[in-house]
């Protein structure tokens, strides 16, 4: 309390001192606006986000199916690999309904981080739309994209950057 | 509205603000009465400005303590890099001339015959004290050739703010002699990898008194500062989908401002403050430009296309966007204009991958990173698409562009070292200058506004 009294007439003599002075120089203090329709800051975390788990290495069937889709150089189109595999991956969600899948979108580490966020997004979308054509229910599927900040492997060669193009499974 | 910010503690800029508030308390005496038209000395428009010679000697130590942390030195030091790197200036070495020769402070002190000789035109001199961890300085800056005082402050800080004073004094100098505002008291916040995440950082333009604005242990991209430098705008991934957040800065508070399905990416002010620009992918991953309203939070479409569009970036007159979109088969600058929602490509022929846009506060430059032979560069080119300049060159990858606020320099991110840092240099690619160093890899700058311009 005491504080609180001492900052405050600190800071009358300051502002007295400040608006006596104003003619004489500029505002220096960057001018912090007033808050406008703001609201406390929570803490939230997306639990269709949070709870997937990546694919249990350990499991070889798991694993033949959900491998990673590869993309070409700055494309968001489909290859006929990744359709295959896409395929697969339909014919599982169809037989396990209580499953939920994560398309997670990632870009090679060339580019600017901002355009590849957007690029991974489609990159996970093409595949997204691809399994509701193939007659899974589209409630079951969220995506995500990592754009550049997730590679597999570091490095700079086509064969790093071959394996950085890629949609990956989550399963939940 | 003193007491609330005195009151609140901010992890940002917290030094900035105290110091302001102090500095505006004790900067007292004013030497003499300033002209009411200074005469402009320096004409910055010129296309090749001669630079002015000025010699800035070590400061005198006038106090009873020992000057143990070597202000002397650095003190002016920290005066003649700033007005080395603003490309109008020449830093004439001091030590051309016999200290006592130097000893002087005031216009009946200095030794001008012995001065001459330097070619110096302009002197600045410094006599300081410390005691109780707080520093007194008095600074003047003198026409060397007529032996004229111009102008002189007073300044009195915590040890600590020795810095803020010398950048403070710098731009008094820079706005004495040009006409135009000084901008070596403002900052730059960038991105750097920790671990497997990234967090936003803060520094002064010249890469002193680093901090850290977020621990969110997440990926944190693409800060972007309020017109009137008290907010933040950037992309976390926090809460598990990249969203866009807003950092109070002066109460070190954040809250999420766009949260939809998809990217919430690539936020940058509007230049009256009242709405940001971000790219949204609220269908299918098409990635389109909308614009959010700060007070009703209200989206409006900017662009509408199958393609990719991304990283809008305002006009400073509010009226145009320039911004990324891959509709011609790879990422180009595309500048939209509100007024009639037309499009035009303004990057031809110069690489297939052009993105990065940032216009100048003048209105006259678009900067942006392209790549041409698989590496990156700064470029430079008109908003109409004419007169290209490649910035950066033989030097790595070179990305992220960022225009100081008076639009005399950039900043912007380079691998040049293997490690990728954050650099900053003039707008025509001269005086290109490392700010940061450490093991992590720093990313996306972006400028300050001028504090309370």
């Amino acid at each position: 309390m005491q504080q609180t009294t001492k900052t405050l007439m600190m800071c009358i003599f300051i502002a007295a001192l400040v608006s006596s002075m104003a003619c004489s120089k500029k505002q220096i203090a960057p001018n912090y606006a007033e808050n406008t329709g703001t609201a406390l800051e929570l803490e939230e975390t997306d639990l269709g986000a949070g709870e997937f788990t990546a694919i249990d290495p350990s499991d070889p069937i798991l694993n033949a199916i959900f491998k990673n889709i590869l993309f070409n150089y700055d494309q968001f189109s489909l290859t006929p690999q990744a359709r295959a595999t896409l395929d697969s991956i339909a014919e599982w969600m169809k037989s396990n309904p209580r499953k939920v899948l994560m398309i997670e979108g990632h870009c090679d580490d060339r580019g600017t981080n901002e355009y590849n966020l957007a690029l991974g997004d489609r990159r996970a979308n093409s595949a997204k739309t691809y399994l509701v054509q193939l007659g899974v229910d589209s409630a079951r599927i969220y995506t995500i994209s990592y754009g550049e900040e997730r590679p597999i492997v570091n490095g700079s060669s086509e064969s790093i950057w071959t394996k950085n193009r890629r949609g990956e499974f989550k399963l939940k | 509205m003193h007491s609330q910010s005195m009151n609140r503690k901010s992890p940002a800029l917290t030094h900035t603000r105290y110091a302001a508030v102090l500095l505006a308390a004790c900067l007292i005496a004013i030497f003499l009465i300033t002209p009411a038209a200074a005469k402009v000395y320096i004409d910055i428009n010129a296309p090749s400005a001669t630079r002015v010679p000025i010699i800035v000697p070590p400061f005198q130590n006038t106090g009873s303590q020992p000057d143990a942390q070597k202000l002397s030195k650095r003190m002016a030091s920290i005066i003649s890099t700033d007005l080395e790197f603003s490309g109008l200036f020449r830093i004439i070495d001091h030590k051309l001339l016999n200290k006592t020769y130097l000893r002087g402070v005031t216009r009946n002190q200095i030794k001008w015959d012995s001065l001459s000789v330097t070619g110096a035109e302009a002197i600045v001199t410094g006599a300081f004290s410390v005691s109780n961890n707080r520093v007194n300085i008095e600074l003047r800056l003198f026409d060397a050739v007529q032996g004229r005082f111009i102008m002189g402050k007073k300044y009195s800080g915590t040890l600590k703010e020795h810095r803020l004073i010398c950048h403070r004094f710098a731009s008094e100098i820079f706005r004495e002699l040009t006409g135009a505002p000084g901008m070596f008291e403002t900052g730059i916040v960038f991105v750097m990898r920790t671990g497997g995440n990234k967090e936003l950082y803060y520094c002064d333009y010249d890469g002193s008194n680093q901090r850290r604005l977020t621990t969110y242990n997440s990926l944190t991209l693409s800060p972007s500062f309020s017109p009137d430098a008290s907010m933040l705008a950037f992309t976390s991934y926090r809460a598990g989908n990249p969203d866009l957040y807003l950092m109070h800065l002066a109460q070190g508070r954040t809250e999420k401002i766009s949260s939809k399905k998809g990217i919430n990416i690539s936020p940058d002010w509007s230049p009256d403050g009242k709405k940001i620009a971000l790219t949204l992918s609220l269908k299918d991953g098409n990635s389109e430009i909308y614009t959010l309203d700060i007070n009703s939070r209200k989206l409006e479409r900017i662009t509408k296309h199958w393609a990719t569009d991304v990283s809008p970036k305002w006009s400073p007159d509010g009226k145009h966007m320039a911004f990324v979109s891959s509709r011609s088969g790879n990422p180009q600058i595309y500048i939209f204009t509100i007024a009639n929602r037309a499009v035009r490509r303004i990057t031809f022929g110069k690489g297939n991958y052009n993105t990065s846009p940032a216009w100048s506060p003048r209105g006259d430059r678009i900067i942006y990173a392209g790549m041409t032979g698989g590496k990156f560069n700064i470029n430079s080119i008109s908003p109409s698409g004419s007169n290209y300049q490649q910035l950066t060159a033989r030097q790595g990858n070179n990305e992220d562009p960022s225009w100081s606020p008076d639009g005399r320099y950039i900043t912007f991110s380079s691998n040049r070292t293997g490690r990728s840092e954050i650099y900053i240099m003039r707008a025509d690619g001269t005086g290109q200058k490392r700010i940061t160093f450490g093991n992590n890899e720093k990313y996306d700058p972006t400028w300050s506004p001028i504090p309370g311009k």
